[in-house]
């Protein structure tokens, strides 16, 4: 589960989707490519899946989140948006599969008094999947290049 | 005559719409719809069944552990296999740990606040909350300066807007009917259960090496055990299992039954209103003796016809009379026609979607109107869930099923009878939680003790290679998730899955009514319930919540408008 088992994990790479959705498990399939990555020992990634409730330990615990997730916003397939969003009224409205979960996740850290600093990076995928446990030829670029984004942001960080 | 319509419904995963009839303000008639599509079976259509569990887990967020347990199961039953005892053991710890989260879960954050009315808890008065909380329960947070504190962070949230847990809620309805401070100490705990399910899943990350998707194993569980190795399951995290069971073990009775208990109080018109279906049905589970012998479940098997307590049925997964699905009012079709019943061994999953475009204002219901088959088991609609695990061990006579069920009766002065109702569904899983929880201490223990001795093993080996298998065999595995009766039946051929079928708890009591107009369990409950209000329909909201509605695994998982919470229209 963790990288680095007994140090506080300062960053958390968090991929969210459905790997039985074909695109719509972008966020996943990005985190297990940085899997392989030689990260910083503080740096803890973590494949959420559509964890809901369950990934408020992991979030809560390590203060500062990079979340990858797929939107279903229109935009070209493959276009990535980076957001701080605050609230969950400040995700996409369309950041699906398991929306509902995540944004009532993101509601819980601000009944609790913690809320993590999150950067989400918000992949567009096409509507209307069939089920699929690959990724189309069209998302299956974008992987290496939004783990790349990823990883500026990490050393930013 | 109005028709109104709530869609979505769930607060979680998955996608519900229901559609109500209401005349002279009662409900006359009702449609359930899942409005995504599910197709897991194609996926898993020519690949290894030892990789199974991997990929039913993922159907869903919330129950990720019972998908991967059915399916274990239903390897194992199809290749015949026993597992150790210890592996035993681990999976209903997994199990236990699983129905124990969820079932706070579900109450706190999914279904209280369909009786808590959060913004008459901001005019509660702490030092009285505080005098009630002490009547309540031994529970240690109950000083009138936490209540006054947690009052006023309470009060920014709300004035605030932004959070859509308080935002959407139809505060101020003429059905809420608790006392300002009960709703303040329902509050309060809606916090501290947030903070407390984070604890106890722990456990799914000691026994199945990671967390939301544990890890399982056809022929055992993947767990190394030695109680002295820093990287196995060793003393130090075994005892870190023991304070989270102590620490849950103390939550439930101290908080969860007690707020139930005090809630249920105010809401006993509601012992009478929901009860739906007069069916239920259980596969049971929580083996002690082996999954080949339902005899010794903690939940026992069996069905109940008409709400006749003297008489359990028994049931065989197995048997291709028993259970079915049936598809006339769903959008998929048949080969041999539309109006045929299929055993899931013999399950054919092709889409016909028939439907509207959305957006529409009304579903066709009397074509095909929802993306879930119609399971039914001898032809009869059956209700699944808590309730019906509680009332088939009732009707078998079990001790310690009956021991609570009794206590909490005595203690709400009600009759048997006030268990088939909406108040009655979510007692029973209050009241189940009360029991699971002891038994995971119990399983826990016994693991403990064979470790001890020496026992280690957790997998047999067996008939791990596929060359041990037949050319063709097929098997069920049958299981209870924490909102009913799921079972998984796998066909394999050439070592291959040939056909897979999942009928999950989702699938029984939300699908639309049968071929020959039965309703279903959600479609039932809702018929005669009062509704005040046409356009902030609490009372619907209240009985379908009362299933614990999840639909993630009973439907796909897509939502092209990221709708957020319910949305009512009425026509």
């Amino acid at each position: 589960m963790t990288k680095s088992k007994n140090k506080k994990t300062r960053v958390l790479i968090l991929g969210i989707g459905n790997v039985l959705m074909g695109d719509e498990g972008i966020g996943v399939h990005v985190v297990k490519a940085l899997e392989k990555a030689v990260l910083p020992d503080d740096v803890e990634v973590l494949d959420g899946g559509t964890g809901s409730f369950l990934l408020l330990e992991p979030m809560q615990k390590a203060g500062r989140v990079i979340l990858v997730d797929a939107t279903i916003d229109g935009a070209e397939a493959g276009s990535v948006s980076r957001l701080q969003p605050r609230f969950s009224t400040d995700y996409p409205k369309t950041l699906t599969a398991h929306d509902i979960g995540l944004k009532d996740l993101l509601d819980a850290f601000y009944l609790l008094g913690e809320p993590p600093e999150v950067t989400l990076f918000a992949v567009s995928i096409p509507p209307l999947q069939d089920m699929e446990t690959e990724l189309s030829s069209e998302l299956r670029p974008v992987v290496p290049k939004v783990a790349g984004l990823v990883l500026d942001e990490v050393m930013a960080a | 005559m109005t028709r109104v319509v709530v869609d979505p419904i769930t607060r979680i995963e998955g996608h519900l719409r229901v559609e109500a009839v209401i005349e002279g303000g009662k409900i006359t008639d009702a449609y359930s719809s899942g409005t995504m599509v599910r197709g897991i079976e194609k996926i898993l259509k020519g690949r290894d069944p030892r990789d199974a569990w991997a990929f039913t887990e993922r159907v869903c967020g919330v129950c990720t552990t019972v998908h991967a347990l059915a399916s274990v199961r239903a390897v194992e039953d199809a290749i015949d296999i026993t597992v150790p005892k210890n592996a035993e053991l681990v999976r209903n710890i997994m199990f236990c740990t699983q129905f124990v989260q969820d079932h706070v879960v579900h109450f706190y954050h999914l279904h209280a606040l369909d009786w808590v009315d959060v913004v008459s808890a901001l005019s509660a008065d702490p030092e009285e909350t505080s005098r009630i909380a002490k009547t309540l329960s031994n529970w240690p947070k109950t000083s009138s300066g936490y209540f006054s504190d947690l009052q006023k962070r309470l009060k920014t949230f709300v004035e605030s807007g932004q959070l859509g847990i308080f935002a959407n809620g139809y505060w101020g309805h003429p059905a809420y009917k608790l006392p300002k401070e009960i709703n303040l100490i329902g509050v309060a705990h809606y916090l501290e259960a947030l903070e407390w399910q984070k604890e106890i899943v722990k456990i799914h990350a000691i026994f199945g090496g990671k967390n939301p998707h544990p890890n399982y194993l056809v022929g055992g569980v993947p767990c190394s055990f030695n109680l002295e190795e820093v990287n196995a399951i060793n003393t130090e995290k075994l005892n870190l299992v023991g304070r989270l069971i102590k620490d849950a073990m103390a939550f439930v009775e101290q908080v969860y039954i007690p707020d139930l208990m005090a809630i249920a109080g105010f809401y006993k018109d509601w012992a009478a209103i929901g009860g739906g279906l007069k069916n239920y049905l259980c596969y049971g589970d929580l083996p002690t003796k082996g999954y080949e012998f339902p005899d010794h479940f903690k939940f026992p098997r069996g069905a109940i016809l008409d709400r006749d307590l003297t008489k359990v049925y028994d049931v065989n997964g197995r048997d291709e009379n028993e259970i079915k699905e049936y598809i006339a009012h769903s959008w998929y079709k048949y080969a041999d026609g539309d109006q045929t019943g299929l055993h899931p061994w013999k399950g054919e999953t092709e889409f016909n979607f028939t439907g509207p475009k959305p957006p529409f204002e009304q579903l066709n219901v009397e074509s095909k109107y929802s993306w879930l088959k119609t399971p039914r088991w001898k032809d009869n609609p059956m209700e699944v869930g808590p309730l019906a695990r509680l009332l088939v061990g009732y009707a078998k006579d079990n001790k310690e099923i009956k021991e609570v069920v009794d206590e909490a009766l005595t203690k709400l002065e009600v009759p048997v009878a006030a268990l088939f109702s909406t108040l009655g569904r979510t007692a029973a899983r209050g009241l189940e939680t009360r029991l699971i929880v002891r038994w995971l201490k119990e399983f826990y223990d016994e693991l403990i003790g064979n470790l001890k001795t020496g026992e280690m093993s957790t997998f047999t080996r067996e008939k791990w290679e596929p060359e041990t298998w037949p050319a063709e065999c097929e098997g069920v595995g049958l299981s209870e998730a924490p909102r009913g009766a799921l079972a998984h039946w796998i066909r394999i051929k050439d070592r291959k899955i040939e056909n897979y079928q999942m009928v999950v708890p989702s699938t029984w009591n939300a699908s639309p009514r049968d071929g020959k107009g039965q309703r279903s369990a959600y479609e039932e409950s809702l018929i005669d319930t009062p509704v005040a209000r046409e356009n902030e329909p609490l009372e619907i909201i209240r009985t379908i919540h009362s299933f614990d509605p999840c639909l993630a695994c009973a439907v796909h998982l897509y939502d092209p408008d990221g709708k957020t919470l319910h949305q009512v229209t009425v026509n």
